[in-house]
């Protein structure tokens, strides 16, 4: 998934190009899966896109793919790496930067009194 | 000015070091050096890095609640300079300071409460186990020098000591 990107010391393959690597840029980070994943469920119907596989209509939330039909679909729902990523995503949310905040022994951001009252 | 905390070990980043990024939505991460970046691009989770604070904080080596923590904060309000307060401030700071540091102690102190007859213990096996390699045990019967000696409990009444006592005066 991440695409081609080997070290520059290995001389047989060099792709230095960003396209090469362009996937890495567009793979949702780990904590945007889970805030995606625990947001009011909502069946919205898939946005038609023609440059996604299969329109983009065939997308698998946990891993952030798209499928080419309703068949490979399924056939990654089967797979370790599937599952795997569901248990994940089962699990503790994702470290943030008010973890790391937490950790480091500083208290909960102050934001002051509320101004107005909703 | 503010100082930062590293997104990946939760250590201070101060200006003119480390690296940020910002990822496509808009959301930062800040990190202290090289090492916490690359740690982060190969997603690691620092949960599960023995040496981030993350972990310690959640394994419980370091004390977690206490109310010397809520000292440091993220501010996100304008606050209105007052001389007073801030030669209050910096006069209460290494207090606080020193405060929190015994509280630590503390805390390591109790987490490390069994700890010394765990390694007696530990190290008692060992020699049981592993003195024939240093002496065979054939020898080790005739000279018993380097085994255990074995614990004798001697009942001393409060009556005996005393007299010990006025024999040594």
């Amino acid at each position: 998934m991440g695409g081609k990107c080997p070290h520059r010391s290995v001389k047989k393959r060099r792709y230095s190009h960003k396209t090469a690597r362009r996937t890495k840029f567009l793979i949702k980070g780990d904590d945007m899966v889970y805030d995606q994943l625990n947001k009011a469920d909502e069946e919205r119907p898939l946005p038609v896109d023609e440059d996604l596989p299969g329109m983009g209509q065939y997308y698998c939330l946990h891993c952030d793919r798209y499928f080419s039909n309703v068949a490979v679909r399924d056939e990654h729902f089967k797979t370790k790496k599937h599952k795997k990523r569901v248990k994940q995503m089962m699990g503790p949310a994702p470290h943030t930067q008010l973890d790391a905040e937490l950790a480091a022994g500083m208290g909960m951001p102050d934001n002051g009194p509320k101004l107005m009252s909703m | 000015m503010r100082l930062e905390k590293c997104w990946f070990c939760s250590s201070t980043v101060y200006p003119g070091h480390g690296i940020q990024f910002v990822r496509n939505d808009a959301k930062i991460f800040r990190f202290c050096r090289s090492k916490c970046h690359k740690n982060f691009k190969m997603k690691r989770n620092p949960r599960k890095v023995k040496w981030t604070k993350a972990y310690r904080r959640v394994h419980g080596k370091d004390m977690t609640q206490d109310s010397t923590f809520e000292f440091e904060r993220k501010r996100n309000r304008p606050e209105r300079y007052d001389r007073n307060l801030a030669e209050n401030v910096l006069k209460a700071i290494p207090k606080i300071e020193k405060i929190r540091v015994t509280r630590e102690e503390r805390h390591h102190k109790n987490r490390m409460k069994g700890k010394k007859r765990k390694i007696q213990k530990e190290a008692t096996r060992e020699l049981e186990q592993g003195i024939s390699l240093v002496k065979a045990p054939l020898a080790l019967q005739k000279d018993p020098s380097l085994t255990l000696p074995q614990k004798i409990k001697v009942s001393v009444s409060q009556q005996q000591s005393e007299d010990n006592n006025a024999m040594e005066e």
